[in-house]
């Protein structure tokens, strides 16, 4: 924007009324952003306030119920207004460690709740033009980056009530762009820690590269466990270039006590190769809903996810893959395992557009269950309107196979220690396709310290 | 085979479209469903009071229930302009001279027995088979069968009739069935006794002098212990119709070692609404199978369900949709399980041709305690145009860990390798896809009953003329 930084002052009325509305307009009145990101918050909020909750009578939250979850009943953290810039021995010890483990990597930001504590990008790719910055600031100094990307995604009416709570109420969010032709050789890594109950944590993504360019983003989400229950909230729209690389992974370890929801729109070009993977194994309740939408020729998108839940543990994965394009290839593999009374849902949809021919689309989903009381739901969707492809998928639920546990057992091994064993072995699949070692690595080892190997 | 004949003017695609309908009915009730319309169909029933009571019960829950906005398009359904019930000898005013030359020849083409193309065309019920019916019967009744309209089966049996009507599909278990229950006319009232084995399938269209299948058919069938039996309704052959709404309600009861298989085949006419609720509860040891094919009507949506609710019960199901321009199948099956070491299977196979959809949309649900169940779902789908359109909806709910669910579909068009190899061996490009299609639909087609699958591949074959350019 030309006019730099304008701090918004109180514009207009908002909609909603009583405390809410209020509590609404001090952030706004708090903030220091452009106006076109008030405004959005703004409009938003109306959208917000004009939504119904989603309930179980809709199909896309059959199996998830939010009747217990009042948005409203959480204390939304202050978005920053700086960024510090805290050495990374300074930082809080839990942070810190989370640093360990993952030696290479080209850049890397730490938010602690409201804060942004630690943000860093090797110099090189700065001088190569790759922005790494708070999306408050691209707004300020580059704004064509965002333009017509950040807050564009086609969000469905069933995404919207939260989407809208998303950008009304961000916290914070991290931009990424990658010009033409420019590789970054190792990941990004975003650290998402939230550390306070009874507060509403809302962060953003956006990843934008031009033609032939490449990079590997890692976002983990982490908490202890909170006693006063906490919402977080995240969105990502990724923008992959014609003939560019895409790795989003996403590790999801918070405590107890939270509820987390995640939307994704991922949207590939010519040519564009895109993975993404999300690993769930924190939370209370988690639920992710990931778009690929294929809309260049010849573009491919490979989606994982995996998942273990204990307790009373809920996850919910929707997923779409769209082919608007021809000669797409997109693939899905969602595993996941549950034990004690933990439940999971997996609905997916791979939809084929007229004209999308010669679309190469498969989507499997397999789900372990390891107790009486665990619960999965599987809906396998498929919607094709052009008749030149090949399209396939397969959902299973079932069990540790055991003739495998007794081979274990028989080798000296507990009966738990085998199982564990094998469920490791189960998402191995998933993991074994991470393209990037270190991360594979921290992956293994988050998931191997969940299962309790 | 008749590959060589021409059949250009036949038209088979269109011939749903000829159908001209003069329609010239003595007593129709009013348009549009009301009380007094529910009160009509009881009275001149003449039924008992308490099938008056659960008609008006049934349709308080048609009222207070919302239009289903899943599936199908069904927002140019327009109830009140529909006449829920017609006396059963003023459907058959028309003649044989009123049908048109198309259906007249594709029942030729089809081979269709003389006798029974008056029955399929709606002009009226045959004296041909009437006599095969008689000695059918015969042997049934020397064997205890029961196989009455269900207007008979309620006059004849009432204690029968009322331990097990709506026992399986209560009426508020769907906006349509409450619908049935409420104007609910025609169909059959089926009693297999304990042991009995039926080899020759039962045959609606055998049952003279009954009602034909009206549009809110409703059929009660109670397989006992160890029986076994077979049940056909409807047929390959097109379907006449001047009615544009139909509305089923199936009930069986499979008991303990029971077999039954229900087929159904319907061929309706283009303009056809066809909104089914099949049900079966499948007992201790028994086996059900459904065999459903869908061939016409503008959209259908029918999912024939077992509930697997004794030890050891299995449950099939076996679906074939072909939808063609303008047409939907919204077809697929359930099968929930209920009691421990339960099986099932569902295989759909499904074709769209032109602008048709067809959908899968199915349920598995394992409850919690029914330990040691297995259940497989297959759907394939081929398509043939550019335009056709398919989609899979399965819903799998698993509550049950010592559980083994698999679930799998795959789309595909027809390869263009397979047809240069059948075309290499000296077959027309026609003939090569109307034999991939048959192929893909083998595995049910050999299910049918041999005089249902010869149709079946001819209309096949008939379908396939003229579609490849």
């Amino acid at each position: 924007m030309a006019d730099g930084v304008t701090t918004a002052r109180a514009a207009g009325d908002v909609k909603a009324a009583g405390t809410e509305g209020d509590r609404f307009q001090s952030i706004l009145e708090a903030l220091d952003e452009p106006r076109t990101l008030v405004e959005r918050r703004r409009a938003a909020w109306e959208r917000y306030a004009e939504l119904p909750m989603p309930t179980r009578k809709s199909e896309e939250w059959r199996y998830t119920d939010l009747s217990k979850l009042d948005p409203e009943s959480f204390e939304p953290l202050a978005p920053a207004t700086v960024e510090e810039d805290v050495p990374v021995g300074d930082l809080p010890g839990e942070v810190a460690g989370l640093l360990h483990g993952m030696d290479a990597r080209s850049g890397v930001a730490v938010r602690v709740d409201g804060r942004v504590l630690h943000r860093r990008l090797d110099s090189d790719l700065a001088a190569a033009g790759v922005v790494f910055a708070p999306i408050r600031e691209v707004a300020r100094d580059r704004p064509e980056l965002l333009a017509e990307r950040l807050y564009a995604s086609d969000v469905t009416p069933m995404e919207e009530k939260l989407w809208s709570l998303h950008v009304a109420l961000l916290t914070g969010g991290d931009v990424l762009y990658v010009p033409d032709g420019v590789r970054i050789p190792d990941p990004v890594h975003v650290l998402r820690w939230t550390g306070e109950g009874g507060r509403l944590h809302s962060t953003h993504t956006l990843l934008v590269t031009g033609r032939n360019a490449e990079v590997t983003w890692v976002e983990e989400y982490l908490s202890p466990d909170l006693e006063r229950p906490a919402l977080s909230l995240s969105g990502l729209e990724l923008f992959g270039g014609d003939g560019a690389t895409l790795r989003y992974l996403a590790l999801q370890r918070y405590g107890r006590g939270v509820t987390h929801f995640s939307i994704q729109h991922l949207r590939a070009g010519r040519d564009t190769r895109i993975t993404g993977l999300n690993v769930n194994l924190g939370s209370d309740l988690a639920r992710d809903d990931v778009t690929s939408h294929l809309e260049g020729p010849g573009s491919e998108s490979e989606m994982l996810a995996l998942w273990f839940g204990d307790g009373k543990q809920h996850f919910d994965h929707h997923t779409l893959q769209h082919h608007a394009a021809p000669h797409a290839y997109s693939d899905l593999l969602y595993k996941g395992a549950l034990t004690d009374s933990a439940r999971s849902v997996f609905r997916g949809l791979i939809r084929v557009d007229r004209g999308a021919q010669l679309t190469d689309a498969y989507q499997t989903n397999r789900n372990l269950l390891l107790s009486e009381d665990s619960h999965a739901t599987a809906l396998p969707n498929l919607e094709i309107e052009a008749d030149d492809v090949r399209c396939s998928h397969g959902a299973t639920v079932g069990q540790v196979d055991e003739g495998m546990l007794f081979y274990l057992m028989s080798r000296g091994l507990s009966r738990q220690r085998a199982e564990r064993l094998l469920v490791f072995g189960f998402f191995d699949e998933v993991l074994g396709r991470v393209p990037v070692e270190g991360v594979k690595a921290r992956l293994r080892e988050a998931v191997s310290d969940k299962i309790g190997i | 085979m008749p590959h060589n004949e021409t059949v250009e003017g036949l038209g088979l695609d269109e011939y749903k479209y000829h159908f001209i309908t003069r329609d010239k009915p003595v007593f129709k009730s009013r348009k549009g469903l009301s009380e007094e319309v529910v009160r009509q169909i009881s009275a001149h029933k003449e039924e008992p009071e308490w099938m008056l009571e659960f008609r008006l019960r049934a349709l308080d829950i048609f009222n207070s229930k919302p239009m289903p906005t899943w599936g199908g398009d069904l927002s140019h359904l327009n109830l009140d302009e529909i006449y829920f019930y017609l006396r059963p000898q003023d459907r058959m005013q028309r003649s044989w001279d009123e049908v048109p030359e198309e259906i007249k020849d594709t029942f030729e083409r089809l081979g269709i027995p003389e006798a029974e193309r008056s029955v399929l065309a709606g002009v009226g019920a045959q004296y041909e088979s009437e006599m095969v019916y008689h000695s059918l019967r015969e042997e049934w009744e020397n064997q205890g069968v029961i196989f009455e309209s269900i207007e008979d089966g309620l006059k004849l049996y009432p204690d029968l009739f009322r331990e097990h009507f709506a026992t399986v599909i209560p009426p508020a278990d769907n906006k349509f069935a409450a619908l049935n229950s409420a104007v609910w006319s025609g169909g059959s009232f089926v009693y297999i006794p304990k042991g009995a084995r039926i080899d020759i399938p039962l045959q609606a269209y055998f049952r003279v002098n009954a009602e034909r299948m009206g549009q809110f058919e409703r059929t009660i069938i109670i397989a006992e212990e160890g029986s076994e039996a077979h049940y056909i309704e409807g047929c390959t052959a097109p379907q006449y119709s001047t009615e544009s709404f139909h509305s089923g309600v199936i009930e069986i009861i499979v008991k303990k070692d029971a077999r039954f298989r229900y087929t159904t085949i319907q061929n309706w006419s283009n303009n056809m609404y066809n909104l089914v609720t099949q049900r079966a509860i499948v007992h201790e040891n028994a086996t059900m199978e459904w065999l459903d094919g869908n061939l016409g009507s503008k959209l259908t949506m029918k999912y024939p369900s077992c509930f697997l609710v004794g030890e050891g019960a299995h449950g099939e199901v076996l679906s074939i949709a072909y939808a063609t321009d303008g047409q939907h199948q919204d077809t697929g099956g359930k099968v929930i399980h209920v009691a421990p070491h339960t099986t099932s299977r569902i295989t759909s196979k499904s074709i769209s041709k032109g602008t048709g959809r067809s959908s899968y949309r199915g349920l598995c649900k394992v409850y919690e305690g029914a330990v040691g169940s297995r259940s497989n779902v297959e759907c394939d789908a081929l398509l043939l145009d550019e335009t056709s359109r398919t989609d899979t909806y399965p819903y799998i709910e698993i509550d049950e860990n010592q559980s083994t669910i698999g679930h799998e579909a795959t789309v595909s068009k027809v390869g263009e390798e397979q047809l240069f190899y059948l075309m290499s061996r000296g077959l027309e490009e026609e003939e090569a896809m109307a034999m991939v299609v048959r192929g893909f639909i083998e595995p049910i087609a050999k299910k049918l009953p041999l005089e249902f699958a010869i149709e079946l591949n001819r209309l096949i074959e008939l379908e396939m003329e003229g579609s490849v350019g």
